[in-house]
């Protein structure tokens, strides 16, 4: 009977500790600010905040990008040993479209290759999982090079890019706080993307969590977007008729001004 | 200052734009060109994807041409009858033009062709107007004459194998004779050379105007600028029907340019020499080619291309 009571009285104990018990540091969060972007006529791009809370100490890395998909491109190459031109086409599969990163330090102070590689965090990372066809074979056997290549073009595109020590926090009383500014590029594409934000501790990351964000036509742009693809010969006459008439508008306008030559 | 295109996916400052079809539009109504060869190259610098660039150019053609044939119209410029034969020939060589880039790409010798084209073409073309103009220009310093030159009135000689077609047909606006089968030959092979090279192909009509059909320069001019208006109506629909490629908003902003400036060059024409004109197109020419050639030569900067276009 003693005992039982003792047990009870223990569990309750245990209960009402737990309640009053500061909750334990932990879950990096994070929050993207909007999260729809739309492109309307002066669309030139936008500022996205990213904002979270992790745990005091911790470093951050944040990664935005799409899902992995396959791009299709063709190569330059010499043809007869004398004029550049495209030769062939090469794909590049399992890649995002659009990749940008942003980390509190620089990523080799944060992560070894493996961890880089396992999170895919870096341009290394990237071209260990990306995979290259192509019919030619010149091309075959010089894959680092190409895939170098390909990372080159992305950011020549302004579509992917890799930012550190670009990441600020602030110290709380239990969690950090952290906020990046990030320059959306006006070349991604409309679609969903994902904000992944990754607490960093000892080499290794500890935590992550995700935000998600929508690029979506609005206005003019998706309605003459939705007229080109979805009604394309009505679309064809539109463009057409229009040229002619403005055209033909402005020659009367300067018919003043006109004469032989 | 910035406007974002739906087709091409992405943002351009729409008076640089608005430039580009005025300047090129200048040069539209000058001599008589669509300006194809200068602009699609123009619009792929400012980040269009090469296919975009060149579907919507054709576009802003319609345009410039429509107010530059509706200006020369006026002047009386415009031989219909010899324009409705180039026109055929031309909408038969583009097929046929077509049909051999198709075979070409499945054999992958298509962008080699295409390249040489341009450099053989382009070279020959302003090497040969360059110099004839330059000649003639000196005749006339040395002549010391402000009669009509040579080259600006019909001159009806000898025509030996052209003479002995059949289908013997005055064009009375040119004031030449011709067998009809000339002009639409003629008309068919520059159609496919502009469809192997995708171009609406009056930089080639223009000296074939001149110097084989020998038609009066400001007749070639406003009969060019009709033919290519027709040809440009074709490719501009077939563009955004079959491949969806016309940004309808760029070639709203280069056609804002291109007609003012089509007008602005005819206006400007009435002051320049026959034999001017000529070299000046000989001249613009000759720096396509030579930007050509060098892009050839030179290693470029990035090894990778997007697919389309040339």
């Amino acid at each position: 009977m003693n005992t039982t009571l003792i047990s009870r009285f223990a569990v309750l104990l245990v209960l009402i500790g737990l309640t009053f018990t500061p909750a334990p540091a932990h879950a990096v969060t994070s929050k993207v600010s909007p999260d729809n972007i739309k492109i309307n006529l002066t669309y030139h791009g936008a500022t996205l905040s990213v904002t979270g809370e992790n745990v005091a100490g911790d470093d951050l890395i944040i990664r935005i990008g799409n899902e992995a998909d396959d791009a299709h491109y063709k190569y330059m190459g010499k043809a007869g040993g004398l004029f550049w031109m495209k030769k062939g086409d090469v794909s590049f599969k399992n890649v995002p479209g659009v990749y940008l990163l942003y980390s509190s330090r620089e990523l080799e102070n944060l992560l070894d290759d493996a961890a880089q590689t396992a999170n895919l965090i870096g341009y290394k990372a990237l071209t260990e999982v990306a995979e290259m066809e192509t019919p030619s074979a010149e091309l075959k056997g010089d894959e680092a090079r190409w895939k170098n290549e390909f990372i080159r073009f992305k950011e020549k595109q302004n579509l992917y890019a890799i930012h550190t020590g670009t990441v600020t926090r602030q110290h709380g009383q239990t969690n950090d706080t952290y906020q990046v500014e990030v320059a959306w590029p006006f070349q991604a594409p409309p679609g969903e993307y994902t904000v992944e934000a990754m607490a960093v501790r000892n080499g290794q990351v500890v935590e992550r969590s995700r935000a998600q964000f929508t690029v979506e036509r609005s206005g003019v742009v998706a309605k003459l977007s939705d007229l080109a693809f979805n009604n394309a010969a009505l679309y064809g006459m539109m463009a057409v008729i229009i040229a002619i008439i403005a055209g033909f508008a402005v020659g009367m306008i300067f018919k003043k001004g006109g004469g032989a030559h | 200052m910035y406007m974002y295109l739906p087709i091409a996916l992405t943002s351009v400052n729409w008076l640089l734009v608005v430039g580009l079809g005025l300047g090129v539009g200048l040069l539209s109504g000058l001599f008589g060109v669509g300006g194809g060869f200068l602009m699609t190259p123009l619009l792929m610098m400012i980040g269009i994807p090469p296919t975009i660039a060149a579907a919507t150019d054709a576009n802003q053609i319609v345009a410039a041409s429509a107010s530059g044939t509706y200006a020369h119209w006026r002047l009386g410029n415009v031989d219909y009858k010899m324009g409705i034969y180039l026109l055929i020939g031309g909408f038969v060589g583009g097929a046929f033009g077509v049909q051999i880039i198709k075979v070409l790409r499945a054999t992958g010798g298509a962008d080699f062709l295409i390249k040489m084209t341009y450099v053989v073409m382009l070279g020959v073309v302003g090497t040969f107007m360059f110099f004839e103009s330059l000649n003639a220009l000196r005749k006339n310093k040395n002549a010391a004459t402000v009669e009509e030159t040579k080259s600006s009135a019909p001159v009806e000689k000898k025509k030996g194998f052209f003479g002995s077609l059949p289908l013997q047909t005055y064009f009375d606006k040119s004031g030449v004779t011709h067998s009809a089968l000339v002009p639409v030959v003629l008309g068919a092979f520059v159609g496919i050379l502009a469809a192997i090279m995708g171009v609406g192909g009056g930089f080639l009509m223009v000296p074939v105007m001149i110097y084989m059909l020998r038609m009066p320069m400001h007749v070639v001019v406003g009969t060019s600028l009709f033919q290519i208006m027709f040809t440009c109506i074709e490719v501009t629909f077939l563009q955004a029907y079959s491949n969806h490629t016309v940004d309808f908003l760029l070639a709203l902003l280069l056609l804002v340019g291109s007609v003012f400036g089509a007008q602005v060059g005819t206006i400007l024409g009435k002051k320049l020499h026959g034999d001017q004109l000529k070299i000046l197109l000989a001249i613009i020419v000759l720096a396509v080619t030579a930007k050509i050639v060098l892009e050839l030569v030179l290693e470029p900067s990035m090894m990778l291309a997007m697919k389309g276009g040339h």
